[in-house]
């Protein structure tokens, strides 16, 4: 299946983590088959072991789950668990990838994953996820939520003692799988393989692994974890505990020449910060202590984290130093930290110790890139140029996550998008080549006809059967009011029942079904699939969940469970009487983009859009294209910016799909997803156009200082203005030059870091040590925040003579001119607690990155929001980076945090493989359960548009002049939230009628009318109950 | 529908008189909104004994019940006791109206007519007032308390009036009666149709009137001096304690020279008629009277007042829509238009309403409404303490900070 | 509990709970406490909205009307909620309706807001316990048997 060009139109994503998955989605959603490769029997990848998500606390199963479930059930992606790469193929565009598949024992299409067989297996192992603080059994499911939900057998501990297949019902026990080699032709392949935890047993000074109450901070956050193994408690290993002090040891495993991980792994500072945090909240009195050099808070709201920490909770920040050793005191287990403050040796005791532990390269990382061929950087990660962020050194293979160099959740999200991207756009023309659209018949309309309801009793083998009388609840689901037929089924979700469903509603004409089996949250699609092969709208149906929420929990007292489970039924049966047909509204999608603001993240996205094959209208405010990338020159490594720039701005106007609006600004936008229309004023002529997705990329600018002189004398410049001078005059005359960071950033009135400024001022730095190694170089800083693969110039830069002084928040360098007219900088030296004076020729201000001036405006007209410090605040911190709220908007580069070049060119790839899964459709299909206004009994008060955070109702004036709500249905979510703020009830919510979750909560105490003497006297729970 | 009751509400109501002038629907102010809707056509409709819609769509429910229709019509038609008895009828076959807070406070109601529960409905006691558990006077609350719990959040503290009520009454050397277990004078239910929990807490309520041996019941609620006055004995006969609503009990204070006002802050007002108080009770000239013989205050008249006053455009928290709101508009803009500093409504209810409306998203510019709403109680007890001041009034930037209750 | 020792608390009162719970994380965590077999109180019975924010404050007055002894509004932690802020406005409404039900005698202690993450099925089956322990202690609905409640 390939395009003209034999191109085929199916990626492989190697990886199931997070970033795995988010390219996985946005490739599916785009008309691409996806398979998913991973070396677990399952995918969540790291994130799933997390308890919480910096800086918000999200849970961070809660926003997980729904992404496992998502990839899990989208029919355009395969996923290969437990599989590696063993060869590849083929060229870009056409690749032949052979995977080894090893065999799990247990058959993916029989498993139902309801656990019976763990329940009975003799043996207990390790269980890795838990970090070994935990057993599992030899048979098992990685973690409860896992997708997909199918166990797997381990052999190397099982004993083949046979219990589980005597257990399994569904017949999924296979001794006999053997190892497999599955050939798999793709067009592109996207590495997000992710990364190993350093092995902190190597920093023997620390005592891992010898002294019992020394963790690694993955272990801490098993703990943390309500589904860990002490249930979210924090316990001493040596003696089962609370702790009452707690010491975070930082940089284990990296920034740490000796151990070979010279980089840094950029989360782990956050990452501490939020255990400390959490494990205070789990831990009544505990202190909490952090250990570190410098505090690496360069991320979006993460500077305001780390203030409230210290400030609000009291976490104590001990700062520019490294914990030189950890000994025990042998009677009470209890550790020491051995370290030096202000050049004086300390020692203090806590009895229990956090190592925060780096990022080392993915496991058997050499073997995967053996066979495919790409290149890796001294670090054993994924080589990537400056340009190319998301390209391997192989052509038509990209990489994403932590494999490029250590990042967090939504940078490597946000990378993921982006990478998706890149490998759709190489075979763009092979777009929905490989994926197949299910054909149902026409549908039947029902509307006007009596509720014929049919219920379907699962007894999922034993799940339900063993606890619950399932075809007692089949009778009595006979009983209940418009149920005209009822049965019990052994496994209802299985092909032949739902054959057999499907049959039953065409033979008795059943306009609503009821199944009560599982959960709908994983159930749902399959049995509504059922339904529109009957011919039936999906929405006529309804489950009760009496085995998740029944029998598996009141496995003790059957009889009352089983009373429950009638209730449960009873209610579903009500809500299913009151079951409409459903339509979704459907948009016609414009095939064009409109990208705002021109510099490099926008002319990126508009670049990618068009490599795509859809037309991208790219709005500038200046006169010409580059925004802020024209004042930038060299990279880190010498790289040509400029150069690139040149390239960059020919491709832009010579792309006939793109079009370039200079002195241009937007004026008004209406319109949802799909179809926005838009007013574009260019050079004062007013240009109206529509548009299926707007890409915010309004980028930022350099802030002006008004601290140290500037602007008051010329030897006072920023660091962009520095680097023009470098460049432009060649040279540099000058003995002495002092760069002082933070000017701008980190302030009471601007608290946010600005994330480049550490690395621009060490180039610059650097730049000036090449030009001439004569010249002194002081670099004047409060936390070197050079993350990732930076750390090496910050090192570069030590080696070379640049002088690094760390000053305090509270005493800032002053600058000044003596009575020579010489320039002159005072600075406290916090680590030897000395003032310098200093004579430089030049001071060099890294001045921090401001918001673009229009953001305020643009805010307001697109309808989404800003944070509190004017950048543009996406829909969700963690997982949809790139996304704003309402659907259709995305966003990227530094309209969205400041950041570095590469990162703005993923994330300006993500927005637009965000865009993609938008243009990609012909017609958009909005929701179907979304929140409908009865213009007659609104009062146009506007409370559901204050209520709303999707901006879906708005104000509209009818022709009789009266002001009334009006839902865009493809913008509503379906939450319900307007339908209860709304005072006359005007709003109803579909699928939620106020009606419908009545006629539940009735029929939850109906049987309670009925007279005691009908009741069965005998069986207490009849006669105790409700 | 049974034919027989709709027969007797017709001749019950003087339906039959209908000569079909149209009189009524020149003024009913939901006809002037939406013209689908006429008073004399459900009556019409009646008469011709059509098999009438009773469902909640119907026009049963949209009429307001303010009343200014009975009021104009030559023959004295009594329309809106036609429409409630049809509503009485709706409810029998089991037909709810949609009620504005999705009937939290109809489900509310029906609580306390069917149970005994210990309320706690006299939290808003303060030292300062001196109370009395048998007397003469009787202070029927209503549900003030609830409804502050209610709208919570809008800073309406509507249980002053009651606070206003004890003060006043102290002041004269009164203790009042108020009782814990006093129920809702179930009002909003009548006017659903729910006649059968209506009478619960009638029977309920007159008992807790006689038990205390109170001669006179004062009612601050325009709706609850209705609900007795009219509905009660309609029920059970003249009863033999009196009532009277509070700003009947303060003009005849005035007039008997019991009430004493000192200095205080020139204040000019204008008062709205509540339909329950004024067309329905018609208690015109009483509460004219007190303003009026405040010293510092001066009243000026709304362009619509009396009997032909615009409602506050929900009756019974049933259908608040667009309807409502135009009339809410008009109400507002025309207290406006009067300059006076406050408008004065001797209503809760129609003080939620009209605050609410003015909170709004309104295609009305806020300088035309901004006008702030007074309690006629209230601003009685304020000004015998001196303590006369204008509050701000409401706008819809102060929607933004308070949370608007839903 | 187990079957055979059910009659000695023939007498016992068992009251009737009605649980809201949101798609996203509440129930969710009421399914995770299924999968880990965790047992809880057979008293209570979920509803399932898709945000706590749905949850209108007459569902649950007309719930205690028909003779709920308990009802328990679960939803996502505050900032976890799928559609941004439904439970911070639960959480708003649900207050409100709190004091109204201490004013009219059903008292507040009838229901409760829990949140609970889609993680912690331990705390949604700890929370039913604890609520269907408090519920059973406070005694039945005393509107049951009235016209309004339930028998």
């Amino acid at each position: 299946m390939s395009d003209e060009e034999g191109k085929i139109g199916a990626v492989m994503v190697v990886g199931g983590g997070i970033a795995g998955m988010q390219a996985a989605l946005d490739l599916a959603d785009s008309g691409y088959l996806v398979y998913v490769v991973d070396s677990s029997p399952s995918i969540g990848g790291a994130m799933a072991q997390l308890d919480k998500t910096f800086p918000t606390h999200d849970c961070a199963m809660c926003i997980l789950s729904p992404k496992l479930v998502a990839t899990g059930r989208h029919q355009n992606v395969k996923l290969m668990m437990a599989s590696d790469i063993h060869a590849i193929e083929g060229k870009p565009g056409n690749f032949t990838v052979f995977v080894k598949r090893k065999a799990r024992y247990v058959d993916e299409t029989k498993c139902t994953g309801c656990g019976l067989c763990t329940l009975r297996c003799p043996i207990e192992v390790r269980d890795e996820y838990n970090k070994g603080l935990k057993l599992r059994k030899a048979i098992y499911l990685k973690y409860p939520q896992a997708v997909p939900p199918v166990h797997t057998i381990d052999r190397d501990h099982c004993i083949g003692c046979g219990v589980c297949e005597t257990q399994c019902e569904a017949g999924a026990i296979d001794f006999s799988g053997e190892e497999e080699l599955v050939k798999v032709d793709v067009g592109s392949v996207i590495l997000a393989p992710g990364f190993s935890e350093f092995d902190p047993r190597l920093k023997t000074e620390y005592g891992y692994g010898v002294f019992k109450n020394v963790l690694s901070s993955v272990e801490l956050e098993r703990m943390l974890s309500a589904t860990g193994p002490y249930r979210g408690m924090v316990l001493r290993p040596s003696d089962g505990k609370r702790p009452k002090r707690m010491a975070f040891i930082q940089c284990v495993g990296s920034r740490d020449v000796q151990v070979g991980n010279p980089y840094c792994s950029s989360v782990c500072c956050m990452f501490a910060v939020k255990e400390a945090l959490i494990a205070r909240e789990h831990t009544p009195g505990l202190e909490t202590h952090i250990f570190f050099m410098d505090m690496r808070a360069f991320g979006k709201e993460f500077d305001e984290y780390y203030a409230r920490a210290e400030e609000e909770h009291g976490i104590v920040f001990t700062r520019n130093t490294r914990v030189a050793r950890v000994s025990q005191n042998p009677e009470t287990n209890n550790l020491y930290l051995w370290y030096a403050e202000h050049g004086k040796m300390k020692r203090e005791e806590f009895d229990i110790v956090v190592l925060s532990i780096g990022f080392d390269s993915p496991k058997d990382v050499e073997k995967l890139t053996e066979k495919l061929g790409i290149k890796l950087n001294k670090h054993d990660f994924c080589q990537t140029d400056m340009f190319t962020p998301l390209d391997t050194s192989e052509p038509g293979i990209y990489v994403c996550g932590a494999f490029s160099s250590p990042k967090d959740i939504p940078d490597s999200v946000a990378q993921a998008s982006g990478a998706a991207c890149r490998a759709m756009s190489e075979i763009a023309g092979a777009r929905g080549a490989m994926v197949t659209v299910k054909e149902y018949p026409p549908e039947i309309d029902v509307s006007g006809q009596e509720p014929k309801v049919g219920v379907f009793v699962c007894h999922c083998g034993i799940n339900i059967g063993g606890v619950l009388d399932v075809p007692s609840l089949a009778e009595y689901a006979k009983t209940l009011p418009n149920v005209v037929h009822a049965e019990d089924n052994l496994y209802t979700c299985s092909q032949d029942t739902q054959q057999r469903i499907s049959e039953t509603i065409m033979e008795k004409g059943l306009n609503r079904v009821v199944v009560a089996s599982c959960t709908p949250r994983t159930h749902t699609t399959i049995f509504q699939n059922t339904l529109m092969e009957a011919g039936l709208n999906p929405h006529l149906f309804e489950m009760a969940n009496i085995r998740d929420q029944c029998s598996w929990v009141h496995m003790n007292v059957p009889k009352r469970a089983t009373k429950k489970a009638r209730t449960l039924i009873r209610m579903a049966v009500a809500k299913a009487s009151l079951l409409e047909q459903l339509k979704p509204a459907e948009v016609e999608v414009v095939k064009s983009a409109l990208v705002i603001g021109g510099g490099l993240s926008g002319m990126t996205a508009a670049v990618e859009l068009a490599r795509a094959g859809f037309d991208a209208h790219l709005v500038e405010k200046d006169s010409e294209l580059g925004g802020l990338l024209r004042r930038i020159h060299f990279g880190c490594s010498g790289e040509d910016v400029q150069g690139f720039l040149e390239r960059l701005v020919k491709q832009v106007e010579d792309d006939d799909r793109i079009r370039v609006y200079t002195s241009a600004e937007l004026k008004e936008v209406s319109g949802s997803v799909g179809d926005f229309a838009a007013v574009i004023d260019s050079d004062g002529e007013e240009i109206e156009t529509h548009q299926g997705v707007i890409i915010v990329a309004t980028g930022g600018e350099e802030y002006e200082p008004t601290e140290y002189l500037y602007g008051k004398d010329p030897r006072v410049m920023t660091q962009l203005e520095f680097e023009e001078k470098l460049v432009t005059e060649g040279e540099i005359d000058a003995k002495c030059i002092v760069m002082v960071h933070c000017v701008g950033s980190r302030t009471t009135e601007r608290p946010y870091c600005s994330r480049v400024c550490c690395t621009e001022s060490v180039k610059n730095a650097l730049r000036v040590k090449e030009m001439n190694p004569g010249i002194a170089v002081y670099s004047l800083f409060r936390d070197m925040r050079t993350y990732g693969f930076r750390e090496e110039f910050y090192r570069e830069a030590a080696e070379k003579g640049v002088v690094f002084i760390r000053f305090l928040e509270e005493n800032e360098p002053v600058v000044s001119i003596d009575d020579q007219g010489k320039l002159e900088v005072r600075v406290l030296d916090d680590i030897l607690q000395e003032e310098l004076l200093i004579n430089p020729d030049y001071v060099v201000l890294a001045a921090a990155t401001l918001p673009a001036r229009g953001n305020e405006e643009l805010a307001r007209m697109l309808k989404v929001p800003l944070n509190s410090h004017g950048f543009f605040l996406e829909a969700h911190m963690k997982l949809r980076p790139v996304d704003f709220a309402t659907d259709g908007i995305f966003l990227c580069g530094l309209a969205h945090l400041p950041k570095f070049f590469e990162e703005n060119v993923s994330q300006a790839c993500g927005a637009v493989s965000r865009a993609l899964s938008i243009l990609s459709q012909d017609t958009l299909e909005g929701e179907a359960t979304i929140a409908l206004v009865d213009e007659s009994m609104c009062r146009g008060c506007g409370v559901c548009v204050d209520t709303c955070e999707f901006g879906a109702p708005s104000l509209i004036m009818l022709e009789n002049g009266r002001q009334v709500s009006h839902i865009d249905g493809a913008l509503c979510k379906g939450c319900g939230s307007c339908s209860v703020s709304c005072c006359n009830k005007a709003i109803t919510m579909l699928n939620f009628r106020t009606d419908q979750v009545l006629s539940m909560v009735e029929s939850c105490f109906s049987e309670a009318k009925t007279p005691p003497a009908k009741r069965e006297a005998t069986v207490v729970e009849e006669v105790t109950e409700t | 529908m049974d034919k027989e009751n709709v027969k007797r509400l017709i001749s019950d109501m003087g339906a039959h008189d209908c000569v079909e002038c149209g009189k009524c629907t020149t003024v009913c102010p939901v006809t002037r909104f939406n013209p689908e809707f006429a008073p004399r056509l459900v009556v019409v409709k009646a008469l011709a004994g059509e098999e009438m819609d009773l469902s909640k769509d119907s026009d049963i429910w949209i009429c307001n019940t303010c009343e200014i229709c009975n009021n104009m019509c030559p023959y004295e038609v009594d329309y809106s006791g036609f429409i409630r008895g049809m509503r009485g009828e709706a409810s029998r076959e089991g037909h709810e109206p949609d009620c504005s807070q999705g009937g939290l406070l109809h489900a509310m109601m029906r609580i306390m007519a069917n149970s005994d529960l210990p309320q706690k409905r006299l939290d808003w006691i303060t030292d300062e007032l001196k109370l009395a558990d048998k007397g003469d006077v009787f202070l029927f609350v209503g549900c003030l308390p609830q409804l502050d719990a209610i709208f919570e959040g809008r800073n309406l503290d509507l249980v002053e009036t009651a606070r206003s009520a004890v003060r006043i009454m102290n002041r004269m050397g009164i203790e009042p009666v108020v009782s814990p277990i006093e129920k809702c004078c179930g009002h909003d239910l009548n006017w659903a149709g729910d006649e059968k929990n209506f009478i619960k807490l009638m029977n309920h309520n007159v008992q807790v009137i006689k038990d205390s041996g109170a001669k006179t019941v004062v009612f601050p609620c325009p709706e609850c001096m209705r609900t007795f006055d009219l509905d009660y004995q309609d029920f059970l006969g003249d009863f033999d304690f009196e009532m009277t609503h509070i700003s009947e009990f303060l003009a005849r204070a005035i007039e008997e020279g019991k009430l004493e006002f000192p200095e205080n802050i020139s204040i000019s007002t204008t008062f709205h008629d509540s339909c329950r108080l004024g067309r329905h009770l018609g208690l015109y000239d009483e509460p004219r009277k007190v303003l009026t013989e405040i010293p510092s205050v001066e009243l000026v008249e709304l362009e619509k007042n009396r009997d032909a006053a615009t409602c506050c455009g929900v009756s019974g928290f049933m259908s608040c829509n667009s309807t409502s709101k135009v009339m809410q508009m008009e109400k507002m803009q025309d207290a406006k238009r009067t300059e006076a500093d406050v408008l004065v409504t001797p209503c809760a209810k129609c003080r939620i309403h009209l605050d609410c409306s003015t909170r709004d998203e309104t295609p009305v510019d806020n300088d035309l409404i901004n006008i702030p709403i007074m309690d006629f109680t209230v601003l009685v007890d304020m000004a015998l303490r001196g303590k006369l001041q204008i509050p701000d009034a409401q706008d819809k930037e102060a929607r933004m900070e308070d949370e608007k209750p839903e | 509990m187990t079957e055979a020792m059910a009659p000695a608390i023939e007498e016992e009162f068992q009251p009737s709970i009605l649980v809201f719970c949101c798609n996203w994380c509440s129930y969710a965590g009421a399914d995770l406490a299924g999968v880990s077999r965790l047992q809880y109180p057979v008293n209570v019975k979920v509803l399932r909205v898709m945000c706590s924010g749905r949850v209108d404050p007459y569902f649950i007055l007309r719930a205690l009307e028909l003779g709920a002894d308990g009802v328990l509004i679960t939803g996502c932690e505050i900032g976890d909620c799928h559609y941004i802020s439904g439970n911070v406005k639960a959480k708003e409404r649900i207050e409100r309706l709190s004091k109204l039900l201490d004013q009219i005698g059903i008292g507040s202690d009838r229901i409760r807001l829990e949140w609970i993450a889609a993680s912690e099925g331990t705390k949604f089956a700890q929370v039913m316990e604890e609520f269907t322990d408090h519920i059973t202690n406070l005694g039945p609905n005393p509107l049951k048997g009235s016209e309004t409640g339930g028998g």
